[in-house]
């Protein structure tokens, strides 16, 4: 199964993408929106961690802009931001995400959500 | 059966009577039909006659009583310089016609046989004529011309009399009109004046040597004199206790009193020791029950005594003089009210202004002056409106005054003074109604500029605070997110390598790096309240579902300290629409609370519909709280004491966020509690919130 994590802190990402690779999950990285966008289009993944707050293009553009070509308009999202604030959750669901969790992840909870988007719909 | 009397019995009984009706006369029309109907009597024979009055202006006498001129009209003229009786007039003499139809200037009449013209006479002037005819010649004589002389001039005294009377009533009337009317014209000064013309009158009406006028003082409980006239010294100032003198002794009765021989009297003061006085009458001055004086009169003259009719005549200039004390009084007081709430507004720092209907300025006080630059002359006719506004605030101006006249209004504005530059006022308009009419209205300008200065100071200083805590709680979490996560990590690994030692110290450094999270959480939601910058995301969602999600995610809390959650769900909890994720956040607060707080109890989440509210309650078995506990629960960083956040954890904030969603959202969160019985905290919202 193949990641792409679109993250620009440099720790978060490095944390995530290794405890994740321990769980078995093929995670490439991208540093910001555009670059998110570009290699998500580029095709190969199967599930896009989004972090919302992104330099040059912000995780909400970012989602839309995906949901708005033909190629990723299925791709699994889950949206990731750094507080539960009120409305986070409401305007990542807006923008397109599938799901939506909050940093710092917990672990189990964020693999029970992977999971559940990535086994196909019965 | 009366007694037969003599011609000559019945003739004085006769005079009698018309002495007595004469006398007894109300007013002048009274004493000349008194005159001819008590001549017109059986006993003495005279059957034409009529009383004539001479008119001034046109020198004609106008007939004002008759007897036996069928034909003759009420008002009956006499032209001047015709008939019998202008004679009469002419030289103040009886003139005796014993054969009128041999008369020159004799105007026709019924009775042509001879007459009799006795002329009236007041203060030593002709005023009328008596005429008495007969059908026959030379029917009268000397003992006619005695009864007839007696009679007119009886007439002319009770004339006299009425005419000084009528005079003095209408004088009592117009003094009292002036009185009543008083305010502007009287004063204190004036009341001496007064009450001495008062005085003046009464002496002169009654005939007697002199008198006095005291004023009542309800404070020391004495009479002052303070108009006196000829009693053989100037009383004026003299005080007298109640009960002291005529004038005291009346004051305390309330009764009129004749003293027939003053020097005799048990009663008199010592300070009328030196007058020589012979009878005094003296009457109390009263304003329905109230005593205000008292007047008194006095001869010094000893053939001279008082009699019913002088007490009348007494008390009847009492109610000048009473009058005339009482609004001297009364106008006292209303210059003292008048001066005291002049004195308020001159004083006032707040500006104050009256507007007639119009909108003009009737008057303003200093503090308008200085707020706004005009002076109470430039002020004063000008419409307010025009005044003291702008281009952009004027029908907002015109508005508040024109409701102003209504009902009082209250609002906050910007006003222009003379100068052009621009004030922040308060303002506040009530309709100034005078005895049932509205005659403008009143107006109260306060200068805020300074206070909403310091507001805005206030506010731009309160957002910097919260943009400075979000900001920074942002830049916290970066950081902390990494202790936190990496501590996970290395957790892991620890585990997989088999170290427990390590084990429990990463765990706290897991436990602290996740408060601290929560806390920045918390200040950040609180500080973004306070900036107005938080915002509800409402949406309808199934009750049932929402308690279910949080039990299951408190479930671990409540295990913690070994307790059993109990969720109380009505049959068909329904939808409710609100923000989700805050109500949800408020139920977790509270549980979360429930659980901290009570150990191997019992915590209950109850779910009830009230009409169209939602409350959702979370009641516990825990530690409870006094009263004095419960004052400042809901304010943030307040727990119960400093010491329950080390021993429970938490960050003190979840109370003072869970009470701000609700009020966001319409409702309110509210606690009971007793130390030792657990706490209730219920939240009640809308079913529907808007």
């Amino acid at each position: 199964m193949r990641i792409l994590l679109v993250e620009d802190n440099e720790m978060n990402r490095d944390m995530l993408s290794r405890r994740l690779q321990k769980k078995g999950y093929d995670v490439t990285m991208a540093v910001d929106g555009r670059q998110g966008v570009e290699m998500a289009k580029s095709g190969g993944y199967d599930l896009v961690l989004m972090d919302m707050s992104l330099p040059e293009i912000d995780g909400w553009e970012a989602t839309r802009q995906l949901r708005a070509v033909p190629e990723t308009r299925n791709l699994p999202i889950i949206g990731l931001t750094a507080h539960a604030m009120a409305g986070d959750r409401e305007k990542a669901l807006e923008a397109g995400c599938n799901d939506y969790d909050t940093k710092p992840v917990e672990l189990p909870r964020l693999l029970a959500k992977i999971e559940a988007l990535l086994s196909p719909p019965k | 059966m009366p007694k037969r009397s003599s011609p000559r019995a019945r003739r004085q009984a006769a005079l009698l009577r018309l002495t007595t009706a004469i006398a007894s006369a109300t007013d002048e029309t009274d004493v000349y039909r008194s005159m001819v109907e008590g001549l017109h009597d059986e006993a003495l024979g005279y059957n034409f006659l009529g009383a004539f009055l001479l008119e001034e202006r046109s020198g004609d006498r106008v007939l004002q009583a008759s007897v036996g001129w069928p034909d003759v009209p009420p008002h009956y003229r006499a032209p001047r310089g015709q008939g019998l009786s202008e004679r009469a007039l002419e030289d103040g003499q009886l003139h005796y016609t014993p054969d009128v139809t041999r008369a020159v200037g004799y105007l026709p009449s019924p009775a042509r046989g001879s007459e009799v013209d006795v002329p009236l006479r007041v203060d030593g002037r002709v005023i009328g004529v008596l005429v008495v005819e007969s059908p026959e010649r030379n029917a009268f004589g000397a003992e006619d011309f005695e009864i007839l002389t007696a009679a007119a001039n009886q007439a002319s005294i009770a004339i006299g009399r009425a005419r000084l009377l009528a005079e003095e009533r209408r004088r009592v009337d117009e003094h009292k009109a002036l009185l009543d009317t008083m305010a502007d014209l009287s004063s204190d000064l004036e009341l001496p004046r007064v009450l001495q013309a008062v005085l003046n009158r009464a002496v002169t009406l009654l005939g007697v040597t002199g008198g006095e006028v005291a004023i009542y003082d309800e404070e020391t409980e004495q009479l002052a004199v303070a108009a006196s006239q000829n009693i053989g010294k100037d009383s004026t100032g003299t005080r007298l206790a109640l009960g002291e003198g005529a004038m005291g002794h009346v004051a305390r009765t309330r009764e009129p009193l004749i003293i027939p021989s003053y020097h005799e009297w048990l009663g008199r003061s010592g300070q009328y020791a030196d007058v020589t006085v012979h009878s005094v009458m003296a009457a109390p001055l009263l304003i329905g029950r109230r005593l205000v004086g008292a007047i008194a009169s006095v001869h010094s003259d000893p053939n001279r005594i008082f009699g019913s009719e002088d007490l009348r005549l007494l008390t009847m200039f009492a109610p000048q003089a009473a009058i005339a004390i009482e609004n001297a009084r009364l106008y006292t007081a209303s210059r003292r009210q008048k001066q005291y709430f002049e004195e308020l507004v001159s004083n006032s720092p707040v500006a104050i202004v009256t507007l007639d209907t119009n909108h003009d300025v009737v008057s303003c006080n200093p503090a308008f002056e200085t707020l706004f630059g005009y002076s109470q002359v430039e002020a004063t006719g000008r419409n307010l409106d025009d005044l003291v506004t702008t281009a952009a605030t004027r029908s907002e101006a015109i508005q508040y005054t024109q409701q102003g006249l209504e009902r009082p209004i209250h609002g906050i504005g910007r006003r222009r003074r003379k100068d052009g530059t621009l004030v922040d006022v308060e303002l506040l308009a009530v309709p100034v109604i005078v005895d049932g009419e509205r005659v403008g209205l009143m107006g109260l300008y306060h200068d805020i500029s300074e206070l909403l200065e310091a507001r805005r100071g206030a506010e731009a200083a309160s957002s910097a605070k919260s943009q400075f805590l979000a900001s920074m709680s942002h830049e916290l979490r970066t950081p902390l997110n990494a202790i936190i996560g990496y501590s996970e990590m290395v957790q892991e690994e620890v585990e997989d390598l088999g170290q427990p030692q390590l084990v429990s110290d990463l765990t706290k450094i897991q436990t602290a790096g996740r408060h601290l999270l929560a806390l920045i959480n918390d200040i950040l939601d609180l500080s973004k309240i306070e900036a107005g910058r938080m915002e509800l995301y409402l949406e309808t969602f199934e009750l049932g579902t929402l308690v279910e999600e949080v039990a299951t995610t408190v479930r671990p809390l409540v295990k913690k300290n070994a307790n059993q959650l109990v969720v109380e769900l009505p049959q068909r909890p329904g939808t409710m629409h609100a923000d989700l994720t805050k109500v949800r956040q408020m139920l977790l607060n509270l549980l979360s609370n429930a659980c901290k707080f009570t150990e191997r109890g019992t915590i209950t989440l109850t779910v009830r519909r009230q009409r169209d509210d939602v409350l959702l309650a979370v009641r516990d078995t825990g530690v409870g709280m006094t009263a004095k506990q419960m004052e400042r629960l809901f304010e943030a960083f307040a727990q119960a004491e400093a010491s329950t956040t080390s021993k429970y954890g938490g960050t003190g904030l979840g109370l003072a966020i869970t009470k701000r969603f609700s009020h966001m959202m319409g409702g309110d969160v509210t606690v009971m509690s007793e130390p030792g019985m657990g706490s209730t905290f219920t939240v009640r919202l809308p079913g529907k919130v808007a």
